[in-house]
Formats: C-alpha cells, structure tokens, sequence
C-alpha cells in the first residue's frame, strides 16, 4: 500500500498534533506524536486539576509523581535493562515540554532527576554504580539532585567550597549546597565538592539521603516554582565509601559541565512548555474578551503579541530539538543546548510578560494561570546557567573555532 | 494460549473537532485522530486478561485509512502483541455492515482459532453499537453487549453487566464475542517505554482488499446497503443564566434542574439531593 510522505519510520505523518495555530512538521515521527498526546493526556488529567493549589500551598503532589512512577516519567532515557524507557533526547525535550505546559515545577523535577540527576551516573559511572542507583531513581522510587550552588559558587564552579578529604577507604564531605532543585525530597544525591592535597581536585560523589551527616535546610520561599521543594543540604562530617566517587579523581568539573550540558536541554524544553501555556491561554482569552465591543483578537496590537509570541515559540522549539538531535548524534551538543535555553528562556520570560499584558488586570490576578507561568517562566533564565553563562558559552564556541 | 481479538477503531479527536461554522459539517481531512475511548475500554479489558494469565496473546484489528495505524501503535505501546490494518481504497466508505463483513472475513481467514473477541460498545464519532453485534453474526458465535465484568472459567466466561437496575450475570460459551460498557475497563495511561518498544519494530501488518480475497469488483462505498444522508451540527442556542440567592439553595436548584446533564457531560453518576434524601 503506498504510504504517504515517508519518515525516519517509513510511517506516514498525515496527523501531526496542532501545538498551535501552526503545525510542527519538524518531528516528522510518530513515535514523537504519540509521546506527546501520552504526556498531554496524563498532564492535563491528573497534573492539571491541582496545579493552581500546589502552587499556592508550594506542595509537591506526592501522589501524582506516585502514578508518574509507572508510566517511565522518571527513567526517560535510562536502558530499558535498568527498568527505564530509552528514549532518544527529542522525545525526553517532548515529555519535559508537555509537563511543564501544566506545571513548570514539576516539570522541573522530572527533568531535573533525568539530566543532571541520573544523566553523568550514565554517562561517567561505573558499571557497577550505574547497578547500584539507577534502577531505583528510574522507578521514581529514588529522586535525583544535583548540587554545585553554594552561598559564594555558583556561575564560577571554582568558588566551591564543600570539601571532601580522603580517610582510608573513605572521603568525609562538609559544606552546605542552597537553592538545590528537589532538594527537600531527594533520595540521590550528586555532590560538587573539593578534594584538598598537592593540588586541588574537583570531584562529583555521589551521596544517598541515608547517609549520616547528611540533612535537608528549610524549603526556599520562591518567586515561581513553588510546587518544587528547593532547599538547602548540609553535608557534617558526611562519609561515603571512595565507591559513591562519580568518573575519576579531578574529573568533577569535565562532569559538571557535561551533566549542565544535558540539563539546558532539560530547562529548555520547561521554558518552552510555560511560553507554550502562556501562548494558548492568551489566544483563547483575545477571542473571548470583548473590548470596544469586540473581541481582542481583532485589534492588530493584540493580533502583532500573538504573532510574535507564536515566531518566538517556534524559534525556539526549532533550537531546541535541534540540540537534541545533535546530543542523539554523539557530537558535542554544548553550543547547541546553550542557545536553545538561551532562547527558549528568554521566550518563555517574554511570552509570559505578553501573555500578562494581554490578559490585563486579570493577568495579574491569581484567578488566571498567567501570572502563574509568569513568575515560574523567570528563573529559567537563571538557572542551569545563567543567560549571560550561556553567553560564554557560545562565544567560547565561537572563538575557539579556527579562523 | 488464550487468545483474544480486540476491534479498534480510529476516531475523530472530540476536544480539536474542527467545525466548518458556514455550513456545519465537520472538515475531517483537518480532525485529529485517536484511538476511540470505547475501544480503549475493550483494549483495556484485554489487557487486565493478560495481566492475570501469562498465555494471552493479544491482537487488535483496525480498518481505516494509512493513518489508523498511530492506534495500532498506541495499543502495542499498551501492551498488545499484534497489530493488524486492513485498509484500502475499496474499503473505505463501508458502512456498519460491510464493516463487520471485512473484520470477518480477515478473522476467518487469518486467525479462526481466537478464543475471545472483543469490541467497545459504541464508536464516539457514529455510535451504532452494531458492528460488534453484527460481526458475532458473521462469525456465528455467541455475543454479549455492555459487560462490566470479566471473569474466565474452563472454555466460557462470565460476565456482569447492568441492565435498567439490576445487574445481571451472564454466562457464554467461548468462543464469543462482547463489547465493552462505556462505564466499565477505565483505561490506563500509555507507559513511555511501551510506546519505545512499539516502535522499534515496523511490524504493523497491513492488509488490503485483494490480501482478504474480496471480489474484485468490490467497493465498500456502493456496496454498503445504509448510507449516511447527511451529517450536520444542530443549531444549538446558548442562554446565561443567572441563580440568585444563598450558596445552599443555589446549588440545590443547580442540581435539580441541571443535575442529569452534568453528570452526562461528566460521565459520572452524580448524587443529587433527591437521591441522598432518599437514602
């Protein structure tokens, strides 16, 4: 039987889902298709109802991340061998966007536990760690964390402080992490931290929730993001055996950069889901609105924001399944992900603003969720790297190709 | 092996219908498809078979057009073992009756040896409830409709399935047919490693027209014995309406007066005042 236009799986793409006004025909796969709906469907059935109420009551909703733990939410590309769903890095962006278009902030937990989480155990661990912690983080029965930030570190990871000096068979951590995403219910832990001696080292360890020594600060009183538990972690005289030391001695930093690289797809795909939020409730409501006696969407202002938001939008999905594909190629992806969350944050953060302004004294209002995708669009041009970090990044890249 | 047929079809997504508003029909060349929520149901039901006895095997049968094979898809991502197409420009336009002649005609000839087959009780876009019926007719086996429940015995299954109000028990030679009540099977939610899984193997098996044998002169749109005259939108007229008075009272008259179409629109069996006075 003749199939129509052929695809990467020879499948024809006569249904592609309406995202917006315009199709995305640039996922051309039906596996991707079939992701997305998944995803829209358990986030707009079970996420959706409470997001308002988590964000109000800044609750992580134990129960929805206890009926996220079966469908592989928490093992998107983990082998299927360590129980997770092996998905290729577009369909993982897929996943993030979708769940972040009904709530950034558990969004946020799920791409964080998957990227800079369980992502450098993949990447840098050994056979034997990769045994023993990823199988219960990709069942969600173990949350990832991965803290670098400290009171005087953060965009310079050279400013860490967090020590870790080798006894016998052991490395013994102090310091304290803040602003750690999932902090508050973290059961896995990657530690930032330096090793002292005839040259300092910078090492990652990995530290379960269990080990003495270690314990959760108060839970941050955020601006958005209010469903996530972002906390501070102290680490008192913390031991883990030299087994929980991530990838070799000293290679703590090449770690850091390779699980923030993973992470910016992660952030990326979250921006893009709260601009993707912002954008259709912003339609929906200037074809309702009346004003002067007719709806919004019939004044070329409102008609101008819309269009603008829609060619951000799509500008920035394009960069963003752009890096995923380079990072499912093998290459190096990090001027790739460091634009795609460069823009796709700086989209969400001027979508949501538009999406506000359009909605007027109602957008400022907790009634509507605007205001809501407003204050959680902010930080993602904050974190897993600054905006202006991204910058350096992609003039580094620039410059240090041959002239 | 306990094997197990599951008739699905593809439907018009319902919440992205796109109405042409000038002459009220629907553009289906721009609608969505899904898998139809009364097959999930009957896939579903499949599915729970599986779960309790490890020799199932599953096979789910579409006919429509190439892009029916997303649902295909959906359904081995849940968990069926097998997916089948028939599809072909002389199929298509069949109406309820040459439907469940084709399905048939492919079951008798590819997988006459099925224990039990399984269908929803009414498709979301035409709701005939006659091809599940219709195709135990073709196939000369026993047929029950809207089952709520499953239970296997030695070469026969037992059922329940609510009638006016009673619930009946009910019980039938395999193998069968039953379709699956719309209240009953709620469906579970693809995993993302299912849909991998799915994926990895093109194995879809698409068959067409001359594959089953049909005649070849064959065309399902002039064949078809009923034909649909017209399908159209009814004008429908939107009123506000304004209630008055203290939040009780209010809600009370709420429910009274709109209680039956909430809980339609719903799909759950509200309790209104009435029925807990009652109680």
């Amino acid at each position: 039987m003749p199939l129509e236009r052929g695809t990467s799986m020879g499948l024809p793409c006569a249904a592609i889902i309406k995202i917006w006004s315009l199709s995305v025909d640039f996922i051309p796969c039906h596996k991707h298709q079939l992701i997305r709906k998944t995803v829209r469907e358990f986030a707009e059935n079970e996420i959706k109802p409470r997001v308002s109420e988590l964000d109000r009551e800044a609750e992580f909703p134990f129960d929805i991340i206890e009926k996220m733990k079966p469908l592989n939410y928490f093992g998107l590309q983990v082998p299927r061998e360590l129980g997770g769903a092996d998905l290729d890095t577009i369909s993982y962006a897929i996943v993030v966007e979708e769940i972040s278009r009904v709530s950034a902030a558990i969004g946020l937990c799920v791409t964080v536990h998957n990227s800079v989480g369980i992502y450098p155990i993949m990447k840098f661990g050994t056979q034997e760690q990769q045994q023993r912690f990823v199988p219960a983080m990709a069942a969600g029965e173990s949350i990832g964390a991965f803290c670098l930030t400290e009171a005087n570190a953060g965009s310079d990871a050279g400013g860490v402080e967090t020590s870790a000096q080798k006894t016998g068979d052991e490395y013994v951590i102090n310091g304290t992490k803040i602003f750690v995403t999932n902090g508050g219910v973290c059961g896995t832990i990657l530690v930032f931290a330096v090793t002292e001696g005839e040259r300092d080292l910078a090492n990652v360890f990995i530290v379960e929730k269990e080990r003495p020594g270690f314990s959760v600060g108060e839970i941050e009183d955020l601006c958005g993001m209010r469903a996530n538990p972002v906390s501070s972690l102290f680490f008192e005289d913390c031991r883990v055996p030299v087994d929980n030391l991530l990838g070799k001695t000293g290679q703590g930093l090449k770690i850091g950069l390779n699980a923030l690289d993973a992470g910016r797809i992660g952030i990326a795909a979250q921006a893009l889901g709260i601009a993707q939020a912002a954008f259709e409730d912003s339609v929906s409501y200037a074809r309702e609105r009346q004003q002067f006696n007719k709806p919004l969407a019939k004044f070329q202002t409102i008609q101008n924001y819309l269009a603008e938001m829609a060619t951000r939008i799509d500008a920035s999905r394009l960069l963003l399944y752009r890096a995923a594909a380079v990072k499912d190629s093998g290459k190096s992806f990090s001027a790739e992900a460091s634009m795609a969350k460069l823009h796709c944050s700086a989209t969400a953060r001027e979508v949501t603003d538009l999406a506000v302004q359009i909605h007027g004294g109602y957008g400022y209002s907790k009634e509507y969720d605007v205001e809501r995708y407003f204050r959680d669009a902010k930080v993602t041009e904050i974190y897993e790297g600054t905006s202006e970090i991204q910058k350096m990044v992609i003039a580094r890249h620039i410059l240090n190709q041959p002239s | 092996m306990f094997k197990i047929i599951v008739c699905i079809k593809q439907v018009p997504m319902v919440s992205e219908l796109p109405w042409d508003s000038k002459t009220g029909t629907l553009k289906r060349e721009l609608a969505q498809g899904m898998m139809d929520p009364a097959s999930r149901r009957a896939l579903e039901a499949a599915l729970q078979i599986k779960e309790d006895r490890d020799d199932t095997h599953i096979t789910v049968i579409s006919m429509g057009p190439a892009m029916a094979r997303e649902i295909l898809y959906e359904a081995k991502a849940l968990g069926a073992d097998t997916g089948v197409l028939l599809s072909d420009r002389r199929m298509a336009g069949a109406d309820t009756f040459l439907t469940s002649f084709i399905l048939a005609e492919y079951i008798k000839k590819e997988c006459p040896d099925f224990d039990l087959l399984l269908c929803g009780s009414q498709t979301s876009d035409s709701e005939t409830a006659q091809v599940g019926p219709q195709l135990a007719g073709e196939l000369l086996i026993p047929a029950m409709g809207y089952v709520q429940s499953i239970e296997l015995a030695n070469g026969m299954v037992r059922v329940q399935r609510h009638v006016d109000d009673f619930m009946e028990v009910l019980e039938m030679d395999l193998p069968g047919l039953l379709t699956i009540d719309q209240a009953a099977f709620g469906p579970r939610y693809v995993a993302l490693e299912g849909i991998e899984r799915a994926f990895q193997t093109d194995d879809i098996c698409v068959v067409n027209a001359e594959d089953l044998g049909l005649d070849k002169n064959f065309n399902a749109l002039k064949d078809s014995p009923t034909r649909i005259i017209d399908v159209y939108s009814p004008a429908t007229r939107k009123e506000n309406l304004v209630l008055k008075g203290a939040v009780k009272k209010v809600v009370g008259q709420l429910f009274d007066d709109y209680g039956k179409i909430i809980s339609g629109a719903m799909g759950k069996d509200l309790k209104t005042h009435e029925h807990e006075g009652a109680k």
